[in-house]
């Protein structure tokens, strides 16, 4: 019997951040425990936006080429593997390279692991544990025609762009209409960021209604009165 | 008297809670299952359907039940996760009666024998009413129905309440008075045909997430999505409307809805007028509550409650779901008849695609509220003070009117008359009130003053710690029954294992209690399926009427909407189609609704509002979800959510440790600062107990109508924790991660 | 046998110059050691030219393949910058370099804890796997190649065997000692250790809903078939001649020949190619506690130090050299690379990226 791989696609806008994909996710029997799918908190003190990311599968992965010990493989269904156990040597290059920040470096087995579309599902006819579980759909495995029917509003499209790079992946992600490429254009969004001051502030020159903190609220509301009596110190700070 | 005999940390050590995350079998070599047994997650009323994977009486693992209609495999972390609790290391797994010095373990025949004989003695003593029970809805039909039943019968006190008093009776309430009938009226498939959904007070995402499919269904095809909600929740971000009103002010915000619909003419003229009573002195009541009237009181600007109008006036389907948010308040009532004046002002309800419905939030919150759980009920939802629902019943349990007690107390005021010293005894299931109660340090004392505290628990929870006698029951994948889904659903929970160690079915250890109280002829029991077949006959003729339902046509068709009054009936997915309601008029009862302030509102002393509600994490009190590992580290404990521009006026830094202050009680938790919530409101999930809970601050103050405590509204003000208090809650937090032994 | 075709495929599709060069001197040498080593083939046993052929061929595709491999750019990095550290004058001023080779080669060849983490049953198996064949290996290849013969010694009153080792006597035992039993016998012995190693490996590559998952044919039960094949027939030639009076041995010696020839032949293409690449993690080990020392890299979003700076320079190094270009469009000069950026800060950035193109609306 031969299975028909489906379609993975991933709607960022309907994720809950509720990670019940990566409670499924840790438990196949090829990683126990440890889950393979990130869902990020995109800028929590400003939205309770969560980002969940897969393997999306290049079509030339940048994991593979990097990998100094030829560890990485892609099937004949466009999937990548996590690195072969008895090559890889746990250098960090696959982790540090990939453009979606996918693959996890488990120190204590010498081991890459990643997601890998749940291979012993998706082998055997069956959808990834991620996208069956998903209460949203922001993962979710089908064939193409009946997402583009299930999901007029949207577009599956599986372009990158990162600086100079074109990525083409095997996953789709669902964008509007008018778009044809997932720009990450990283230095319009760092500004304000966390990182190196002098880079942070001369990139919010650059770009000042971009980056973090991300755009004003509409609403401007009073803080009520009051509220600030015995406004406190710093003196009197203590954390966890 | 029932005090706690070890310190808190003590109790922590022995019986946790502790984190898991281990399955039984261990990581390494997970067996291929004997069965993969179809059963239902314990941990909403979505009641997804799940396979436990089982092997020899271990439940190891699980697998997404596709094929159930509902939620298709989907589920939210907590299912995933659930069944880590099954053979978690704090399970109970034999009777402990207090000592000086903790607990100590007994034979069932000595701990039975010392609960039968305080209770008669109680009883004996202060009369049959000073020893009441409470319950809770995360139990099976069955099992509410016996709970019921053994209240009235084997335990013969009026006295009997359950924890929807503080979830689900608002929205009952609201129900009863405007239809008759209390159950969400359409089934969710309704969703994805609607061209509006509006979300008042319910954090669908977090709370009921599996639904947001629906949601999302009926936005792929274009509908419109309002939310109303004090916080920017996962689904609130992605509202085309998001009406962030204060806390407690949703009334007047549905009130000047209403007032614009009118104002536009988006009434559908036949329905109101041939269907509903109460029209024109509903209209009346609306004129002056402008947009503008409202804006004012919810702290919102009016041109979005007239753009909303507009979306929802108009509409040609739509559905409207509310939740906790609209309902933990004592104008909980108020408010769900102000939100079906809406649906009932547009006449869409009883189509395809126009729909209306609360969302319940326990397990068998539905199911549970239906069959005799509450003070004031009878099986089939029948009144407990009607003489011929009295006479009905009575006539199934075989008895004379006069050993059937009448209405009892509610649950606040139960714990009320035991604070008084009225009842002196209780009988606790499946409820961990010092959790979820309102102003928990008065719960405390109630707890502390009581002369004889049997707790029935599968975990040691903070309120079992209080308990004389706890007695070790069951998880929900460890009996057969049936469990009502918020859409109405009668759906089947299969027992995958049979309870560990020396740990019993509650039926069982009910049953036993009986026939201990010398009450057994009315318990002829040996399965559950003998209860539902009882509680067929007993609900026939009532509103929730499940005569036609058996376990093999549930099982065969994946489920049934009740009513379902004959066998062969098909059950009833959408209520109200001809038009007609279950009020004896048959015509939609429309309430007047006048706004009135919460019972608290910020003042110079307590200028904040404080609200509370769930994470997606954990399950009501936590006695579950607090021992699973992967949801601890998600979210192990209590924040406090606040505004930048307020935190920023007070001074007050992200991750900083702060106390908020109300009448009742503080709480020392971080400092979550973020944009998500309005300036003048701060936010505690409920989650945890003792100097954690969330709920040491909330007001006891109740409905008039569904005595639902105000969870959702209190004045509060927040400070800089002292070193003392900074000390205490990192040690409450370290303990929230103590690993268990493996 | 698929992988077989593609690799035959790839090599005459990009036959690597260089590598063939090396390949070729690698098996000239061994070549010319073998008759050295034999004294000009005095010791060399005739009957064993079949192992010598296969071993040439071996020694020729090992080292053409891990040539072509040295040649990738982020294999490159990682032996120059692994020697380079090795030899830094500065790790061997406090000994430190020694230190961190003898622990690398403790951990992860000798003891591979490693591999205990993965599961106590895998570790089982392939050290059994592991020490059987290195026995096998430091006993066969020195006999097949003539290095090391034995001659007779004393006659009376005990006698004796001289291990001959180039020609040269190095070492005279006792013809019914336990050191001459466990000379005669070491073979045997890797045998006894190989195949319950290939047991344990192989029950749970059957049982193992994980490994089931993930494992081919081709790749993960070929070498194992092959070295059990090897260590059977080598313990049935023992029980033919030790308790059948030789009972099949013909046949059995050509077999087990064959098992051996076949696996050497498959040495430098499947998996236990593993055994040559392996000692690569030793250079990883130097980068790594070496690099530890270093200055961090710190993510421009998170502000998080996630990875020793050296490493992320080095792989944007790499990356051009594989012709990926994931440098900044539209910022100042020093805007990083994005590979410079932590994995969760790519991660965060792309969410955001998401709400961009979607203008913060939805449906």
């Amino acid at each position: 019997m031969t299975v028909v791989f489906k379609e993975f696609f991933i709607d960022f806008q309907r994720c809950i951040g509720c990670e019940a994909c990566a409670a499924g996710c840790a438990e196949c029997h090829t990683h126990r425990g440890y889950p393979m799918v990130q869902v990020d908190k995109v800028d929590p003190a400003m939205s309770p936006q969560t980002s969940p990311m897969v393997c999306m599968h290049c079509k030339v992965p940048t994991c593979a080429l990097s990998c100094p010990a030829d560890a990485i493989k892609v099937d004949e269904n466009g999937i990548v593997h996590s690195s072969l156990k008895p090559r890889c040597i746990a250098c960090r290059n696959c982790e540090l390279a990939c453009p979606f920040g996918v693959p996890m470096i488990r120190e204590d087995i010498q081991q890459m692991q990643k997601c890998d579309m749940c291979f012993d599902r998706t082998a055997a006819g069956k959808k990834p544990m991620c996208c069956t579980v998903c209460p949203t759909g922001a993962l979710h495995y089908n064939t193409m025609e009946n997402m583009l029917a299930a999901r007029p509003h949207s577009k599956p499209i599986n372009k990158w762009q990162f600086g100079n790079q074109i990525v083409e992946t095997r996953l789709w992600v669902m964008v509007p209409h008018d778009v044809d490429i997932m720009v990450v254009d990283w230095p319009e969004l760092l500004a304000g960021a966390a990182g190196p001051i002098e880079l942070a502030v001369k990139l919010k020159e650059r770009f000042p209604l971009q980056g973090f903190p991300g755009p004003q609220p509409t609403r401007d509301e009073p803080v009520p009165v009051g509220a600030g009596v015995g406004s406190f110190s710093d003196t009197e700070a203590e954390y966890l | 008297m029932a005090r706690p005999s070890m310190s808190v940390d003590d109790y922590v050590e022995k019986y946790g809670p502790h984190i898991s995350d281990l399955p039984v079998t261990g990581w390494n070599s997970k067996p291929e299952p004997d069965a993969l047994v179809e059963t239902h997650c314990c941990f909403c009323g979505m009641q997804c359907g799940i396979k436990l994977a089982v092997k020899d009486n271990k439940v190891i693992g699980f697998e997404p039940w596709e094929e159930f209609p509902f939620n298709e495999g989907r589920l939210c972390p907590k299912g995933v996760k659930r069944y880590m609790q099954t053979h978690h290391p704090d399970r109970i797994l034999d009777p402990l009666i207090r000592t000086e010095t903790g607990f100590r373990k007994a034979s069932w025949d000595e701990a039975l024998d010392l609960v039968v004989s305080k209770i008669r003695a109680i009883q004996e003593k202060s009369g049959k009413h000073a020893f009441g029970m409470m319950s809770g809805v995360s139990l099976s039909n069955e099992k509410s129905y016996l709970v019921g039943k053994f209240a009235r019968l084997a335990l013969q006190t009026r006295n009997l309440d359950y924890n929807g008093r503080f979830c689900m009776v608002s929205a009952g309430g609201g129900n009863k008075k405007a239809f008759g009938i209390d159950r969400a009226a359409n089934t969710w498939s309704d969703i994805p045909l609607a061209s509006v959904v509006f979300l008042a007070g319910t954090n669908v995402s977090e709370c009921f997430p599996t639904l947001t499919h629906y949601i999302w269904q009926a936005r792929d095809r274009g509908a419109k999505l309002i939310v109303v909600d004090p916080r920017v929740t996962p689904i609130a971000r992605t509202a085309d409307y998001h009406l962030q009103i204060r806390p407690g002010t949703d009334s007047a915000l549905n009130q000047a809805l209403l007032h614009e619909l009118i104002r536009n003419d988006w009434v559908d003229h036949d329905f109101v007028t041939q269907h509903c009573k109460g029209w024109e002195e509903l209209k009346a009541s609306v004129e002056k509550c402008t947009p503008e009237w409202a804006a004012e009181i919810c702290g919102i600007t009016p041109i979005i409650i007239r753009e909303v109008a507009a979306v929802w006036g108009p509409a040609k389907t739509s559905f409207l779901m509310h939740a906790r948010g609209v309902e933990q308040q004592i104008k909980g009532v108020e408010n769900v008849l102000s939100l079906i004046n809406l649906v009932l002002t547009t006449g869409r309800i009883g189509r395809p695609g126009c729909g209306y419905g609360t969302i319940t939030g326990q397990g068998n919150g539905q199911g549970g509220r239906e069959h005799g759980h509450k003070c004031d009920q009878l099986p089939g939802n029948r009144d407990i003070e009607n003489p011929e629902h009295r006479a009905y019943i009575c006539k199934v349990w075989g008895i004379d009117d006069s050993e059937l007690p009448h209405k009892g107390l509610t649950a606040v005021e139960m714990f009320e008359a035991i604070h008084e010293g009225e009842i002196k005894g209780l009988l606790n299931i499946c409820c961990n009130p010092l959790v979820s109660h309102p102003d928990t340090n008065y719960l405390r004392e109630t707890l502390e003053g009581m002369e004889f505290f049997c707790v029935i628990d599968f975990f040691m929870s903070e309120t079992a710690r209080y308990a004389d006698v706890v007695l070790p029951g069951s998880l929900h994948e460890e009996e057969e029954g049936t469990a009502t889904s918020a859409e109405a659903r009668i759906c089947r929970l299969r027992a995958a294992i049979s309870p560990p160690g020396n740990a019993r079915r509650d039926t069982d250890i009910l049953l036993e209690i009986a026939r201990r109280l010398g009450r057994e002829k009315y318990f002829p029991y040996s399965e559950p399926h003998e209860i539902f077949e009882e509680l067929r006959v007993a609900s026939k003729g009532g509103t929730a009427d499940y005569y036609g339902v058996t376990y093999e046509r549930i099982e065969k068709e994946m489920g049934v909407f009740w009513p379902c009054p004959e066998i062969g009936h098909p059950g009833t997915p959408r209520l109200f189609e001809d038009k007609k309601s279950y009020q004896p008029d048959g015509l939609f009862h429309m309430h007047v609704t006048a706004y009135r302030p919460s019972f608290e509102v910020p003042d110079d002393e307590y200028p904040l509002y404080y609200t509370t509600g769930r994470s997606v994490f954990h399950y009501l009190s936590g006695t579950q979800t607090r021992r699973i590992k992967f949801l601890v580290d998600n979210f192990p404990g209590p924040v406090c959510e606040m505004h930048p521009k307020l935190a920023a006026k007070m001074g007050l830094k992200h991750r900083q440790l702060v106390t908020v202050e109300t009448r009742r009680g503080a709480i020392s938790i971080p400092l979550d600062v973020t944009e998500t919530i309005r300036p003048d409101t701060v936010f505690v999930p409920y989650h945890w107990a003792e100097k954690l809970a969330a709920n040491q601050l909330t007001v006891r103050a109740l409905d008039p109508v569904s005595k639902m405590p105000e969870f959702k509204v209190a004045a509060c003000r927040v400070r800089p924790a002292t070193p003392e208090e900074s000390v205490r809650l990192r040690k409450d937090y370290a303990a929230l991660k103590q690993e268990a032994d493996a | 046998m698929k992988e077989l075709t593609r690799l035959s495929k790839m090599f005459a599709e990009q036959l690597h110059w260089g590598a063939l060069a090396k390949a070729t001197i690698a098996t000239a040498l061994l070549g010319v050691t073998i008759i050295l080593g034999s004294r000009n083939l005095a010791n060399f046993d005739a009957a064993l030219i079949g192992y010598t052929f296969a071993s040439l061929f071996a020694a020729f595709g090992i080292v053409y393949r891990y040539s072509v491999w040295l040649t990738k750019p982020p294999t490159r990095m990682y032996w120059r910058r692994g020697w380079q550290l090795f030899l830094s004058p500065r790790l061997w001023k406090n000994l430190r370099s020694p230190r961190i080779l003898a622990e690398a080669v403790v951990r992860k060849i000798v003891v591979q804890d490693f591999v205990w983490h993965r599961s106590p049953e895998r570790w089982a198996g392939h050290m059994l796997i592991a020490a059987g064949c290195v026995l096998a290996a430091l006993v066969t290849f020195p006999l097949v190649f003539g290095w090391v013969h034995f001659t007779q010694g004393a006659i009376t009153p005990e006698p004796t065997y001289i291990i001959q080792v180039f020609g040269f006597g190095v070492r005279e035992i006792a013809l019914h000692g336990l050191e001459s039993w466990f000379t005669f016998h070491a073979l045997i012995v890797a045998s006894v250790l190989v195949i319950p190693g290939v047991m344990i490996v192989m029950y749970r590559r059957m049982l193992d809903t994980g490994a089931v998952a993930v494992q081919r044919f081709s790749r993960d039960f070929l070498p194992l078939i092959l070295l059990f094949a090897v260590a059977f027939t080598g313990l049935l030639l023992w029980v033919s001649y030790e308790f059948l009076e030789g009972y099949f041995y013909t046949a059995l010696a050509q077999l087990h020949a064959w098992t051996v020839i076949g696996t050497l032949i498959y040495l430098p293409f499947g998996k236990l190619f593993h055994i040559f690449q392996r000692p690569a993690t030793l250079g990883i080990a130097y980068y790594k506690s070496h690099l530890s020392e270093l200055e961090p890299a710190c993510c421009p979003l998170t502000g998080e130090e996630y990875a020793p700076a050296v490493q992320t320079k080095d792989l944007t190094e790499v990356l051009h050299e594989l012709d990926f270009d994931y440098s900044a469009v539209g910022g100042p000069p020093e805007t990083p690379p994005w590979n410079e950026i932590s994995p969760a800060g790519k991660r965060m950035l792309i969410g955001r990226a998401h709400s961009k193109i979607r203008n913060d609306r939805f449906d």
